[in-house]
């Protein structure tokens, strides 16, 4: 199993403040890894350490099989990346953009170009400094896709709201992974990477503190349920159910958390006349406290 | 314009130097079209004469070819206004180029696609280099083509000559942005007698101290000049290939 990108004992400190702490990361080459953390958890710093824009200050990190540091030019051939601060030549139009772009990189096949640009909806002739952010996340996207790479390295990709654009987006990921290319992601959408992913990692506070088959994370998926009843009904009903805690009666309302399968408490429910089941799905602070409390060997 | 790193910084400059180029030539102009009236005026050679000589010293070196057309362009254009414009337009440069507020964030982009730091600062200043030297050859035209018209007799060639010297001295200052207290090493250097030791040490002793307008260049005073501009490049070239590009 040849690795995309490879990281060991990588920590980054910024003075005092942290950065990332000793990770020890893994990315497979074909598949598409998701990078799932809280903002300011040091998704950010992994890759622009990946992508040799910051030295680390312990470790190393091999992205394609060679050094970060030394090899960064070859790396860079290699690799297509989407900062997750984009900033652009805001003269420039769309077009003269990646014109440039394609120019740094010794040429690009055009057409493939205007394909992405079509499908994106996106204007080549509008002045970059005119563009919308949404309008400029797409020039954002080209660049990164255009040249194919072996390796894409995409800082929060999937910002826009615009439902349209990311169903574009799920296809380029969903090509480029077909032609056995590797997709490394970011994101701090729990729900998104599901979508995309086979794998993530998570990261927190610096620290990489699992990594999973996003099928066995489902899994283990922990969701809140609430269930509305036409009349009170007897609490013990829900109580030692397998895979539910947190269990709270208020008049015909009730509460739990539920880790896995709903199929027990929808039973036990059945038993009585059901109005309403509201299902949240957990926000990552709570997959990160079901990491926590649960089994320690899933910690890395 | 957009092959590469070079060109395009080039490009994003082509605006800015063609409104500093016509504000040169338009400045140089009304300058020089100054120097027949101040010439034939009378009495004023007798009066600057009688001003206290580090006055002198400051804003206009030797008196004693004050009123000769390479004196007056040597007072008028030389001593301080055209290099420190040169320098200004150098150092606003250099000083955008690569930690401008407008680069630092598409640092990120640039560096992410196979060139090689140091490339990049190569090409930067090249580009600096490219951008100031066309500024010269404005200044230079503007120059020798009004003292044509005022019948001002000086070489072409030692306007040539100054014109490269000065530069010269901005793009060492575009590389090292220490314009001002360099500037007045070299200004105070006669009056104040303890900084007197250090005045051959001054970039702008360097640039002026031999009177390239006078005798042509010095050419130990062009290679420290070079000197200054390649090693202060050497040390953008080392220190931007190991530092953080800050998010």
């Amino acid at each position: 199993m040849t690795l995309a990108l490879e990281a060991r004992g990588l920590t980054k400190h910024y003075g005092k403040a942290r950065g990332i702490e000793a990770m020890d990361l893994q990315v497979r080459s074909g598949e598409v890894f998701g990078f799932l953390g809280p903002n300011g958890a040091g998704k950010t710093t992994t890759i622009r350490l990946a992508l040799n824009l910051i030295r680390p200050t312990r470790g190393a990190i091999q992205v394609l099989g060679l050094d970060a540091r030394r090899d960064a030019v070859q790396i860079h051939r290699r690799v297509g990346y989407l900062p997750g601060e984009l900033a652009l030549y805001d003269t420039l139009t769309g077009g003269e953009l990646l014109r440039y772009l394609a120019n740094l990189r010794g040429g690009v096949a055009w057409p493939y170009v205007e394909n992405l640009a079509e499908r994106l909806g996106c204007s080549f002739t509008q002045r970059i400094a005119t563009l919308s952010t949404g309008n400029k996340h797409k020039v954002g996207l080209i660049q990164a896709f255009m040249h194919r790479p072996e390796l894409l390295i995409l800082d929060e990709p999937t910002v826009g709201p615009d439902p349209l654009m990311q169903q574009v987006f799920h296809q380029l990921v969903d090509e480029a992974k077909a032609d056995g290319r590797t997709v490394f992601l970011s994101s701090h959408n729990l729900a998104e990477v599901e979508r995309i992913c086979d794998r993530m990692g998570i990261i927190r506070e610096g620290r990489l503190v699992a990594v999973e088959r996003v099928e066995a994370l489902k899994a283990r998926a922990l969701r809140h349920l609430e269930i509305h009843f036409a009349s009170p009904v007897p609490s013990e009903a829900f109580t030692n159910l397998p895979g539910v805690r947190d269990v709270q009666m208020q008049d015909a309302v009730v509460r739990c958390a539920v880790t896995g399968s709903v199929d027990a408490v929808i039973k036990a429910a059945a038993r009585f006349e059901v109005v309403d089941i509201v299902s949240h799905e957990p926000n990552l602070e709570e997959v990160f406290l079901a990491y926590y409390s649960g089994d320690a060997g899933h910690v890395a | 314009m957009l092959r590469n790193v070079l060109l395009k910084t080039l490009r994003d400059y082509r605006r800015s130097l063609l409104w500093w180029g016509i504000g040169l030539a338009a400045y140089t102009t009304i300058e020089l079209l100054f120097y027949p009236s101040f010439r034939d005026f009378p009495g004023l050679e007798e009066m600057v004469r009688q001003l206290p000589k580090e006055i002198m010293a400051l804003f206009a070196g030797d008196v004693a070819s004050f009123f000769s057309p390479k004196g007056f362009l040597h007072d008028q254009l030389f001593f301080l206004f055209v290099p420190l414009l040169f320098i200004a337009f150098t150092a606003a440069f250099g000083g955008a180029a690569i930690s401008g507020k407008k680069a630092r964030g598409t640092l990120d982009l640039l560096m992410t696609h196979p060139i090689a730091r140091w490339q990049v600062v190569l090409q930067k200043f090249g580009a600096m280099a490219l951008a100031t030297l066309a500024l010269g050859g404005i200044f230079w035209i503007a120059m020798a083509a009004v003292s044509v018209a005022v019948v001002m007799e000086v070489s072409p060639w030692r306007l040539a000559q100054a014109t490269f010297s000065v530069v010269l001295l901005a793009l060492a200052f575009g590389s090292i942005a220490l314009a001002l207290g360099a500037y007045l090493l070299n200004a105070l250097a006669p009056v104040v007698e303890a900084l007197q030791p250090y005045h051959t040490l001054s970039p702008f002793h360097w640039y002026i101290g031999s009177d390239p307008l006078v005798q042509g260049l010095n050419l130990l005073h062009v290679a420290s000049l070079l000197g200054l501009a390649l090693g202060a490049l050497a040390l953008d070239l080392l220190a931007f290939q190991r530092r953080d590009i800050a998010v």
